[in-house]
């Protein structure tokens, strides 16, 4: 069973006889000590998603467990941690008493809990402003906290909402970092984020949301790998050849110098291409699938989604 | 258990933090200070003499003692009301603010144990404060008089009840608007207006009632609204002078009323979605 599984899970929000549904028939299984990325526009699910999954709001149907547990079992949050978008702390307490606090509230205590706070403070180079009320935290310092905060319980599964909102280059790439070294731990992340090419950096799997459907989901190779399209670069020796626009249903066009977009609809197809290449004395110095970037495949597939939508 | 006294203590620490509560309890010093000034100037065989008694001289002193704790914690505790009243019923709207509702459901914690947290925490900062301005005051008439009567330091617990039975009504709003005005409201709106009225009209249903329809939905409305005038004014006066209640039925029925806010309470935020 995996980490967090979720069945034909739906959430309709009602409003007077008008109705939303911010989730359709959703299916998961996400299996232990994988970076997962929840991708999608706004108002697409993925926040509405998370908090179902943490019982924060409830399901219309379908079913969900997290940690092989229901749902309606609040003690499993013992190893669960979240960071939220937009998250709020007292603005009368410190650093130190923010994570004490829900340290506390997550069966944490003594001097297990102290080590566990400077730890996290050292590790997200807050230590120095510890007791420093978090009503005069910078943005970037807050979300470094919420980080502390999501982490504080040594939890086996992190959700994080938008974690590196708000925080410079420099710390996204130490919060990369920290997730990466969590991944190492075996620890499941959950996350949601509209960078996209940062989800690309760190994520195994990737699904994206769109008006609370399940349009893709899948290894970030699996859903930038573009079919049976090559990138083949060549090395003519005959300056006579003139490469052919089509050869036997291979479509050939040329991107630059001698930079070739090959289009086959099968391996065969490829070969076959290949060695009409050799005959001509054309040498080849290299072919590679083409791949498109996270981003492209994520908007054309939105775009997609609208069009079906408009018909 | 554990998840509650976190959560109290929270509140506690949120209730320290406004300076509403440090407002109440200057106001709570500056009355024991402004007592104490006052009767360290007063010569107390000059009150009693002042006085005529045909009971015995112990009980005129009791008497002039319950009259003197009534007129100075009545106006005080009615104060203190008010401003805990102002104060508490920010402390639900406060907890289901997003990015902070959410942090503290996505914690090992029951919907049911934040409520009740907040809800004792509330409760425990109105009753150390009215429990610091009675025992003081009640020290200094003592001192002064030399008559150590504890029947009236009752009034602590029920003035808290009387805030713990409006409190209630202001957790629910606070749950079902996420607002503190509506709560805030209501419980003034009982507090100084609907129960003295209503007390009113069921003392005199009969002079002002000749409809026996009217009359029963008048009593209704009486015994199911928190009869706050009884519990701050008679009930407390029985206490201080040490005579007992006489009637508890202001006293259950306004605990009915608390129960049954608390129910829906629960029942409510256990059903929403944040």
């Amino acid at each position: 069973m995996g980490i967090i599984e979720t069945k034909e899970l739906t959430k309709i929000f009602s409003s007077g006889s008008k109705k939303v549904i911010a989730l359709s028939e959703f299916n998961l299984s996400l299996e232990r000590g994988t970076i997962f990325g929840l991708l999608g526009p706004n108002g697409a699910g993925k926040t509405t998603l998370i908090k179902i999954l943490l019982s924060i709001i409830f399901p219309s149907s379908g079913y969900a467990s997290v940690l092989g547990r229901s749902l309606s079992d609040y003690t499993v949050k013992e190893k669960i941690g979240y960071l939220p978008e937009n998250h709020r702390y007292p603005n009368y307490l410190t650093g130190g008493e923010v994570l004490r606090f829900f340290g506390r509230l997550s069966g944490m205590d003594g001097a297990v809990l102290d080590k566990k706070i400077d730890e996290l403070l050292e590790l997200m180079n807050l230590t120095k402003w510890k007791k420093t009320k978090v009503k005069t935290y910078s943005k970037g310092m807050m979300q470094r906290l919420g980080l502390a905060q999501a982490m504080i319980n040594d939890p086996e599964l992190i959700f994080l909402d938008e974690p590196t909102d708000g925080v410079d280059p420099l710390g996204r790439k130490e919060i990369r970092d920290i997730l990466l070294e969590l991944k190492s731990r075996s620890k499941t992340i959950f996350l949601n984020s509209h960078l996209l090419s940062e989800v690309e950096l760190i994520t195994d799997r990737v699904a994206i949301l769109n008006k609370g459907k399940l349009l893709r989901e899948g290894t970030v190779q699996e859903l930038t790998e573009k079919k049976e399209e090559y990138r083949l670069s060549v090395e003519s020796s005959d300056s006579s050849f003139k490469m052919p626009a089509v050869y036997n249903g291979v479509m050939i066009s040329n991107v630059k110098d001698n930079f070739y977009s090959v289009k086959a609809t099968d391996t065969n197809q490829l070969n076959q291409f290949i060695d009409y290449l050799r005959q001509n004395k054309i040498l080849i110095s290299g072919i590679v699938k083409e791949k498109s970037t996270l981003e492209d495949m994520f908007i054309s597939l939105i775009q997609q989604a609208e069009k079906e939508t408009v018909q | 258990m554990r998840n509650i006294y976190l959560m109290t203590l929270f509140t506690l620490k949120e209730a320290m933090a406004r300076k509403v509560f440090l407002f109440f309890i200057g106001i709570s010093i500056l009355a024991i200070i402004v007592t104490a000034l006052i009767f360290s100037l007063v010569d107390t065989q000059s009150i009693i003499s002042g006085f005529e008694s045909k009971a015995g001289n112990d009980l005129l002193v009791r008497n002039i003692v319950s009259s003197l704790e009534i007129m100075i914690i009545s106006p005080l505790a009615g104060l203190g009301l008010l401003l805990a009243i102002f104060s508490s019923s920010s402390f639900v709207p406060n907890m289901l603010e997003k990015g902070n509702i959410d942090l503290l459901l996505s914690k090992p914690v029951s919907r049911q144990q934040l409520l009740w947290g907040k809800y004792i925490g509330g409760l425990l900062v109105v009753l150390l404060n009215i429990g610091f301005l009675v025992i003081g005051i009640w020290i200094i008439i003592a001192l002064k008089f030399s008559f150590w009567d504890p029947t009236f330091l009752w009034s602590v617990l029920i003035i808290t009840f009387t805030f713990a039975v409006l409190y209630s009504l202001i957790v629910l709003c606070g749950i079902l608007t996420r607002g503190s005005m509506l709560g805030m409201m209501l419980a003034y709106f009982i507090f100084l207006i609907l129960s003295p009225v209503l007390m009113l009209a069921n003392d005199k249903a009969d002079i002002f009632f000749k409809n026996d329809t009217v009359k029963n939905i008048v009593k209704g409305i009486y015994y199911f609204v928190p009869k706050t005038s009884e519990l701050m004014g008679k009930m407390i006066t029985e206490l201080a002078t040490g005579k007992g209640i006489a009637d508890f039925q202001p006293l259950v029925s306004s605990f009915i009323f608390l129960v049954l806010m608390m129910v829906i309470s629960i029942i409510t935020f256990r059903k929403k979605d944040f």
